[in-house]
């Protein structure tokens, strides 16, 4: 009845399959201010990279190099901050892992009061690498080959992670205001997708919440005083949507509780805070990723609420071998 | 016609019950007459045992009512898709209707739909009933030819129509595909009451069809067109509602009902509710070779086919799955998933129907005939249609039917078919599929159920049959005759015979090694008599020439012997000659195969382990030979 070349296209089955990878999620290491964006924790095939470069640009009343939020009455704060990083995904036990690292690196400056001291201060360099580790504990087994990858639906997945920082980035004591922390810090959490509806780009709808618990070191040299801080509970959660088949949208939000501080034994208020957001997401090309947003904290009003707002464009670029390979076959 | 409580005879189907009911009659009348003397007791006796003794079919005026008949027709379904085939599909409501019945291994349809259907429905050859050539395809040589209308034309009476007038209720759900006219759809054609697809395809969602030029599917409900389909509409469920609905809209009236259940399913797109597309997940990714072959062993097992039947050639033009990437076994594997989801979804649905009529207690009164109409689709139709970038088609499937993503498989706006290779493996063990007039083409599974089958349950006959037998056969069953006029014209001979001997266990076929059988659709031409097939199939799916088969050897159609017998060619070639002469055969000037050769990867003879380059393994060295390289 027809021409029977066309009966069955064997490549382009491949080509479908390949060209899937990275349309299924892209990898994307922790954004500014240890919140991460929407479809971060959506599995790919193991042994993928990805290399993160995130810019931020932050104004607020807190450090947003310093997870912890911590508050400073009056401060006005504004910083640049980048993120670069390097994240690969595998296969451990048969489930999804991935492990990642990141460079927080940028510049800070604005006016901030510590034990009654006004600072007027600028800093830059690097901040705290912090390295990341997720396995997946319910949901879909690991992608180890590409029929996994097509199959990939999340459904209801439930993740555990874990970060650390390491306190080796810039750090002055002389100085309120840095990029790096002089302190461990680091968190548990448990990211959590929940699928509504059809696994179709252009269709795909997802609930996703972060609940973690951050804890913190002492700082005890910070301008000369001791710094501690409480653990601290952070929920992300996001809802997000297709809009075509690279383009996505998302409503995000965040909540912060806990983290009191208490600097040579003076404890501030703890944290209550809420957060809002938008972000774009955008699929380049089968390696990029772009993704822009902007939140901001809401019931900020008070002298020792959360005040931040900030900007935030991301580009990832993954890869993996066979796609690789495709590539170089087909050129 | 002999309306509804006339005296009719149906010999298939009432033979028993007569005499049981005017048993019980005569018995009240001889206890109201008991007070008479013995001699005129013993009298009236004698008198009442002679009138039982009157054969059943004059009584019938007082019989129970006559079987009600529910054709099943499945649209491009395999000869191996059913599980009491061979298959690996799980199809239990159509095996339980083979376990009440008979299967049926050597039965015939046409090798597409609309020609099957209209012999079906009229028990005329295609060259006369319209149907010379099917509707999209009609050649310049043909247009306007009687007999090539490419609608069931006026010039044959139905199966609905005279089952009508015999007293039936008629139903239709389902595709129809044999004219849009008003005086072409089904309420004109004999159906009481129908939901009717007049397309021969389309989404199974909405009104969604093919082509730029066509794109919105014709549903008729009662002889009206449809501006829009009902809320929750999915083909295979709502002929089903329907039909129950109609069945039961007329259940007090004693008449028995025929119903035609022309499912759309499993033909493409497959479209299929969320919850049926995972039920074979991974099953397919070993490919469609030892799919195949399992489904060969399965059927021998049963006693489908004759043990040492070897398998078709995998087609020239399809790889051995071992040399593709598993992605690529995944996305085509997917493919079949999807088809063996559309299979069991649609036994679902007949389960449901069979299940109603248990209930209303209709379900042994009911003879239930299941078929597909061809065989199975190997062909891309999506590609073929809307394939050439820039084509009008191309951009109406731009707009209509992308869904191209595997998840969103089974979607409206998807489009999605298995392809030669999967067509294959619906057709083992016979070679080709729709389209083509290899047994792949034209060979179906048939069950038989009901009250009038009296062969043992569950049993199989190899007895060759074909698709035109039925109406001869349910007429019978129904007590009805074929005319020689309708409406003031003569109509055309009955080409098929009626299965009522095989079926009441009387014969093992109602064809002798003189009868013959023979098709003709795109250009394409086959006779078969007895265990002979001669075959005339265009390059490269052909010869371009006769080729012969002997079938009962060689069911694949492997070895083409006419090289061996040029006696039987010639006397084969004459049996064609006079099927031409009969029925006005008109060989098309232009078909769609006409530049197939070209288009197509050169035919080559495919040997199972050629070449070996793709075979070999790697070869594992002696431990004790293993060493480090010298310094």
């Amino acid at each position: 009845m027809k021409n029977s070349k066309g009966f069955t296209n064997w490549v382009a089955c491949l080509c479908l399959a390949v060209a899937t990878i990275f349309a299924m999620g892209a990898l994307c290491p922790p954004q500014a201010h240890a919140q991460v964006p929407a479809r971060f924790y959506w599995k790919t095939l193991s042994d993928a990279n990805a290399v993160p470069v995130i810019f931020n640009s932050i104004s607020g009343n807190t450090n947003p190099f310093d997870p912890a939020h911590t508050p400073t009455a009056g401060a006005e704060l504004d910083a640049t901050m980048v993120l670069g990083g390097y994240a690969r995904t595998f296969s451990l036990f048969d489930r999804a892992a991935m492990a990642a690292i990141l460079l927080p690196m940028g510049r800070i400056s604005g006016d901030i009061t510590v034990a009654g001291r006004a600072y007027s201060q600028s800093a830059s360099g690097f901040g705290d690498p912090m390295i990341e580790f997720d396995i997946n504990i319910l949901g879909p087994k690991a992608q180890k080959n590409i029929p996994d990858l097509l199959r990939y639906q999340p459904g209801l997945s439930i993740d555990l992670l874990a970060d650390l920082a390491f306190p080796i980035g810039e750090y002055d004591n002389k100085k309120p205001l840095n990029i790096g922390l002089n302190r461990w810090y680091g968190r548990v959490g448990l990211p959590i997708i929940w699928q509504l509806g059809p696994w179709v780009p252009g269709r795909r709808t997802t609930l996703e919440f972060l609940p973690a618990l951050w804890l913190f070191g002492n700082n005890n040299d910070y301008v000369g005083q001791t710094l501690k801080t409480d653990p601290m509970f952070q929920v992300d959660g996001h809802l997000t949507r297709d809009l075509t088949e690279r383009l996505w949208a998302s409503l995000d939000g965040v909540w912060y509780y806990g983290g009191k501080a208490t600097i040579n034994g003076v404890s501030g208020d703890k944290l209550n805070n809420l957060g809002f957001g938008l972000t774009a997401g955008y699929q380049i090309n089968d390696n990029l990723n772009l993704t822009v947003g902007y939140k901001s904290t809401v019931n900020d009003s008070g002298a020792h609420d959360v005040r931040m707002d900030s900007f935030t464009v991301s580009l990832v670029y993954g890869w993996h071998q066979l796609v690789e390979g495709m590539r170089r076959l087909k050129e | 016609m002999k309306p509804n409580g006339s005296i009719i005879s149906c010999p298939l189907a009432c033979r028993a019950a007569p005499i049981d009911g005017s048993l019980r009659r005569t018995r009240a009348t001889i206890r109201k007459r008991a007070n008479l003397s013995p001699l005129l007791m013993t009298l009236w006796v004698a008198v009442m045992v002679a009138v039982l003794a009157v054969p059943a079919i004059t009584i019938a005026a007082d019989a129970p009512r006559r079987p009600n008949i529910v054709i099943i027709l499945a649209d491009d379904l395999g000869y191996a898709d059913m599980g009491s085939f061979g298959s690996e599909i799980k199809t239990p409501n159509l095996d339980s209707l083979a376990k009440d019945g008979v299967r049926f291994t050597n039965f015939y349809t046409h090798a597409s739909c609309s020609p099957t259907r209209s012999m079906l429905l009229s028990g005329v050859d295609t060259h006369l009933n319209g149907l010379g050539n099917m509707n999209e395809m009609i050649a310049p040589n043909q247009r306007g030819v009687p007999g090539y209308e490419g609608n069931l034309n006026n010039r044959v009476v139905t199966l609905p129509q005279l089952l009508k007038d015999a007293g039936y209720h008629t139903y239709m759900v389902g595709k129809w595909h044999l004219g849009k006219q008003p005086d072409q759809i089904p309420a004109a054609r004999g159906f009481e009451r129908d939901f009717s697809l007049l397309d021969g395809g389309g989404s199974y969602w909405n009104m969604m069809n093919i082509t730029a030029a066509v794109p919105k599917s014709l549903f008729t409900e009662d002889g009206r067109y449809l501006t829009k389909l009902p809320e929750d509409y999915y083909a295979t469920k709502t002929y089903t509602d329907k039909l129950i609905g109609y069945i039961d809209a007329n259940r007090g009236d004693g008449k028995p009902f025929f119903a035609y259940v022309a499912h759309q399913a499993p033909h493409d797109p497959y479209h299929l509710p969320r919850e049926w597309r995972k039920r074979h997940d991974g099953e397919y990714d070993k490919g469609w070779d030892a799919v195949r072959q399992e489904r060969l062993k399965r059927q021998v097992e049963m006693g489908i086919t004759p043990a040492g039947t070897e398998l078709a050639e995998r087609m020239w033009f399809v790889p051995d799955p071992i040399v593709l990437a598993p992605a690529s076994r995944y996305i085509l594997g997917k493919k079949m998933e999807l088809y063996a989801g559309m299979v069991e979804n649609m036994d679902h649905h007949i389960g449901r129907l069979i299940e109603h009529l248990k209930k209303i207690g209709e379900y042994e009164n009911t003879i239930f005939i299941f078929f597909g109409d061809n065989g199975a689709e190997g062909t891309d139709l999506f590609g073929m249609i809307a394939g050439s970038p820039g084509s009008r088609d191309n951009l109406f499937a731009a707009i209509n039917w992308s869904q191209t993503h595997p998840n969103a498989w089974g979607d409206p706006e998807s489009w999605v078919g298995y392809g030669p290779m999967w067509a294959q493996v619906s057709m083992t063990p016979f070679s080709q599929f729709k389209g083509w007039l290899a047994e792949g083409g034209i060979r179906n599974g048939l069950i038989v159920s009901g009250p009038a089958v009296q062969r043992q349950k569950g049993s199989i006959n190899h007895g060759l049959m074909h698709v035109a037998d039925l109406m001869p056969t349910l007429l019978e069953v129904a007590g009805a005759t074929y005319p020689k006029t309708h409406e003031g014209r003569e109509v055309p001979a009955l080409m098929g015979k009626s299965l009522g001997p095989v079926l009441a266990g009387k014969a093992d076929s109602v064809r002798t090694d003189q009868d013959y059988l023979a098709w003709e659709v795109f250009g394409n031409r086959a006779v078969r008599q007895g265990e002979w097939k001669l075959r005339w199939q265009i390059k490269p799916f052909g010869k371009g020439d006769w080729e012969l088969f002997n079938l009962a050897a060689d069911p694949a159609e492997r070895k083409d012997l006419a090289a061996q017998h040029p006696d039987k060619v010639k006397a084969m070639l004459a049996v064609w000659e006079s099927y031409v002469k009969a029925n006005n055969v008109i060989l098309p000037n232009r078909t769609l195969f006409d530049t197939m050769e070209k288009d197509m990867p050169q035919r080559v003879t495919v040997y199972p382990g050629f070449p070996p380059l793709i075979y070999q393994q790697q070869f594992v060295p002696p431990k004790d030979m293993l060493a480090d390289p010298k310094p």
